[in-house]
C-alpha cells in the first residue's frame, strides 16, 4: 500500500512537470515506466536524479523496433531510498539515430553509450570516447540491429567445416534408440 | 699437478651431486605437495624429465646480452657457493675452495646471482619481470637482516668466520650449534623460509599474478639453466645450514638425511600457507625473526 | 659420429620421451572451456601425475591449449602468443567451438575452424569436454609426440604464407611485430 502511494506520487510529480510523458502503470511490483520524447530526456533524467532520489543508473539498454523503423533507448534507474526502479524510454529514428550525450549526469553512462554506439549505431552528440569499444577492426554494419544477418556474414567471412548439415536431431535419435514416443510438449521443439 | 686434477675432479663431483640431490628434492617437494593436497602427484624424478625437456628445446630467444647472461650469473653463483661451502666434514673430494672467512664471502655471493638475474630481467622489457625483481629485492632486504644477524651472532660467539672452524667447534664440544646457540638457529631458519621462496613467501615468481616474475621471458635452455642453478643453490643453502647448525655430515647419506629434514621445514610450511603480499612478507621478517636475531646477538655477547 | 643417422635416432627417442612426459600447458581460457581445467589439474583427475602442468608464460610453455571459441579479437592475441612460444610447440583445440564453431557457428565475431589459422595437433571435442576427455586428448598428444608425428610447428613454418593469408583475412588491421622465433 505504502509502495503504491509512493508510486502514484512519483507519477503525479513527473506528469505535472513533463506534460507529454506517457506512463505504463500496471505493474504489481516496484517498477515504473515512462515514455518521453528524446528532446527532454536530459531534463527528465536530471529531474529524477536530483529531485526524486533516483540516483543510481542501473543500465542503458536498446530495443530495435524494425517494423516501426525506430530504435528505443531504455534508461533503468533505481532509488535506494524508495526501493523503486524506473524505466525511461525514448524512441529514435532508425535511419538517423542521434541523441544527447548523458555522461555528465552519470559518469558510467559513458560506457553504455559506447556500447550502444558500437552495437546499434546510435550517435551521442558530444560523446568523448575512443571509437572502438569491444569490436576490433569492425567494418560491417552495427551487429546487434535486427536486419543484420549474422549467419550470412559469418558464412562469407569465416571458414566453415562441412558436416553440420546432416547433424541428427538429438531428441529423435534418443527416442528411436529407446523406442519411446516424443511427448507432446516436446514435439514443437523437434526439427 | 696431480693435486690440481684431483681438485678439479672433486669440484665436478660436488656440482653433480648438488644437481642430482637438489633436483630430486624439488621433485620430492612436488610429490609431497601433491600428497598433502590428496593427489597422486608426479613421480619424484619428474624434475629430471622437465630439465631434459627444457634442455632439448630447439629454440631459445633472448632480448639482449644481459638477458643472455642473466641465467649464467645465477649458475655461477650457485656453483661458487656450492664449491665454497664444505659439503662433507674432512672429506678430500669435497674440500674444494673453502678458506678462512668464507662465511662473509657466502653472505656476499648469495646476493650476486639475484642481482645479475635482475639486470637480465630488466632488459626483457616485460613488466612482470620488473615487478618480480622489485619484489624479490624487497624480500631479500627482509630476510637478509635476521640471516645476517644470526651469522654475526655465530661469528661473535666463536670468534671465527670460517665454516670449517664452526664445524670443528661442534665436534669438539659434542653439541650442535642449534642447541648451543638456539636463537641464532631460530632466526636463521625463519630467514630460510624466505630464501627458498615457497609460499607464503613466493611473491617473486607468483605464477598466478606475475607469470613467474623475473624468468617470465626465459624459455628453453635459459629456463633449464635457471632450474638447475636453482636446485644446486638449494642444495648449497641446505648444506650450509647443516654445516653451521647441525654439525656437518660425515658421509653423503647423513648429509642427505639432515638436509632433507631441514628442507621439509619451508616445504611443509609452504603447502599449508597462502601467499603473503610484499609488505606483509617484509613485516613478517622484520618481526619475530629479527627479534630472535637480536636475542642471538645478545646471547653471543653475554655468554 | 654425432650426425650419424642411428645416433640421431637415439637422441630423438630420448628427447621425444622427455617431451612426452613433461607437458607444460599454457591455457588460453577466454572461452567457456577454462572451467574444465581446474578439475583436470586438481585432486580429482590430477593431470600432474602424467607430467602435465601449467606454464606461466608463452616462453616456457610447450602446449597452447585453446579452450572454446575465439573471436577475431582474441585470435590476434592467440597468434602472438603462439609465435612467442619456443620450439617444439603444440596446439590443442579444446571444445566444439574450435572444431566447427560449435554453438557459435553463426556468430558474426567468432572464427569457426581453428586449423585454418593455427596448426592444431590434437582436437578434443565436446561441449564441454569432461576432464576424462581432456586427459584422453593429452594422451593422444603424448602418443603423437612419442612417435614424432606432432609436427604442427614445422607445418606452420612451411606454410606460413597460407596461414598468414587466412589470418589477415579476418584481422584487417595487422599490426604485429615480426618474431625471430
Amino acid at each position: 500500500m505504502q509502495e503504491k502511494k509512493i508510486k502514484n506520487k512519483i507519477i503525479k510529480r513527473v506528469k505535472t512537470n513533463f506534460k507529454d510523458a506517457r506512463d505504463r502503470n500496471d505493474f504489481k511490483y516496484n517498477r515504473l515506466d515512462f515514455s518521453v520524447k528524446k528532446e527532454i530526456i536530459p531534463s527528465v533524467l536530471f529531474y529524477l536524479k536530483d529531485e526524486m532520489g533516483f540516483i543510481h543508473l542501473s543500465h542503458i539498454s536498446c530495443v530495435d523496433w524494425l517494423e516501426e523503423g525506430e530504435l528505443e533507448v531504455v534508461f533503468i534507474l533505481w532509488s535506494p531510498e524508495e526501493k523503486i526502479k524506473v524505466f525511461v524510454r525514448t524512441r529514435l529514428d532508425r535511419d538517423n539515430p542521434v541523441m544527447d550525450n548523458l555522461d555528465m549526469i552519470w559518469r558510467q553512462a559513458n560506457t553504455y553509450e559506447r556500447e550502444l554506439r558500437e552495437m546499434y549505431g546510435i550517435q551521442f552528440t558530444g560523446l568523448e570516447a575512443p571509437d572502438e569499444f569491444i569490436l576490433e577492426d569492425w567494418q560491417g554494419p552495427p551487429p546487434m540491429r535486427r536486419d543484420f544477418d549474422t549467419e550470412a556474414y559469418s558464412n562469407e567471412t569465416y571458414f566453415h567445416r562441412p558436416g553440420r548439415e546432416d547433424a541428427e536431431d538429438v531428441r529423435e535419435t534418443i527416442t528411436k534408440r529407446s523406442g519411446e514416443d516424443i511427448p507432446d510438449f516436446a514435439k514443437k521443439y523437434s526439427r | 699437478m696431480n693435486e690440481l686434477w684431483f681438485d678439479i675432479m672433486g669440484a665436478i663431483v660436488t656440482v653433480i651431486v648438488a644437481f642430482v640431490v637438489g633436483i630430486t628434492y624439488m621433485g620430492l617437494s612436488r610429490k609431497i605437495t601433491a600428497r598433502v593436497q590428496n593427489r597422486k602427484g608426479p613421480p619424484f624424478y619428474q624434475n629430471f624429465i622437465d630439465a631434459l625437456k627444457l634442455a632439448s628445446k630447439t629454440s631459445a630467444i633472448h632480448h639482449g646480452f644481459m638477458q643472455h647472461v642473466g641465467p649464467a650469473f645465477m649458475m655461477i653463483t650457485s656453483i661458487m657457493s656450492v664449491l665454497i661451502i664444505p659439503v662433507l666434514r674432512g672429506n678430500a673430494w669435497f674440500v674444494n675452495l673453502n678458506f678462512h672467512g668464507d662465511l662473509i664471502f657466502i653472505l656476499y655471493i648469495m646476493v650476486f646471482g639475484p642481482l645479475g638475474m635482475a639486470l637480465g630481467a630488466g632488459q626483457t622489457g616485460n613488466p612482470n619481470s620488473a615487478i618480480g625483481v622489485t619484489r624479490g629485492l624487497s624480500q631479500m632486504v627482509g630476510f637478509e637482516i635476521p640471516w645476517v644477524m644470526a651469522l654475526v651472532a655465530l661469528m661473535m660467539q666463536y670468534h671465527t668466520t670460517s665454516i670449517v672452524d664452526l664445524m670443528n667447534v661442534q665436534i669438539q664440544s659434542g653439541m650442535w650449534l642449534m642447541f648451543s646457540s638456539p636463537f641464532a638457529f631460530i632466526a636463521a631458519v625463519m630467514a630460510m623460509l624466505g630464501m627458498f621462496r615457497y609460499s607464503p613467501f613466493d611473491i617473486v615468481g607468483a605464477p598466478q599474478e606475475l607469470a613467474s616474475g623475473p624468468m617470465s621471458e626465459n624459455g628453453g635452455k635459459y629456463l633449464f639453466t635457471l632450474m638447475s642453478s636453482g636446485s644446486i643453490f638449494a642444495f648449497a643453502k641446505l648444506t650450509l645450514y647443516v654445516d653451521l647448525f647441525m654439525g656437518g655430515a660425515g658421509n653423503l647419506v647423513e648429509l642427505v638425511i639432515k638436509t632433507f629434514a631441514l628442507y621439509l621445514i619451508p616445504m611443509l610450511y609452504g603447502v599449508t600457507s597462502p601467499r603473503y603480499r610484499t609488505e606483509q612478507s617484509i613485516r613478517w621478517f622484520w618481526g619475530w625473526p629479527t627479534f630472535f636475531g637480536f636475542l642471538a646477538i645478545i646471547y653471543a655477547v653475554v655468554f | 659420429m654425432i650426425n650419424d643417422k642411428n645416433s640421431q635416432k637415439i637422441v630423438d627417442f630420448i628427447s621425444n620421451w622427455a617431451r612426452k612426459h613433461s607437458i607444460w600447458v599454457l591455457g588460453y581460457g577466454t572461452g567457456c572451456g577454462a572451467i574444465e581445467i581446474p578439475p583436470t589439474m586438481t585432486s580429482r583427475y590430477d593431470a600432474e601425475r602424467l607430467g602435465i602442468r601449467g606454464a606461466a608464460t608463452p616462453r616456457q610453455a610447450d602446449v597452447l591449449l585453446i579452450t572454446g571459441y575465439l573471436t577475431t579479437k582474441t585470435l590476434k592475441r592467440v597468434i602472438r602468443v603462439y609465435e612467442q612460444m619456443q620450439d617444439p610447440k603444440y596446439v590443442v583445440g579444446f571444445g566444439s567451438c574450435t572444431i566447427n564453431g560449435g554453438m557459435y557457428y553463426d556468430s558474426y565475431n567468432t572464427i569457426n575452424v581453428l586449423d585454418k589459422y593455427l596448426p592444431v595437433d590434437v582436437y578434443i571435442n565436446g561441449c564441454m569436454p569432461r576432464p576424462e576427455a581432456v586427459l584422453s586428448g593429452f594422451g593422444k598428444l603424448q602418443q603423437l609426440i612419442g612417435e614424432g608425428k606432432a609436427n604442427g610447428a614445422t607445418k606452420y613454418k612451411e606454410n606460413l604464407e597460407w596461414y598468414r593469408a587466412n589470418q589477415k583475412k579476418v584481422i584487417p588491421n595487422w599490426v604485429m611485430p615480426e618474431y625471430n622465433w
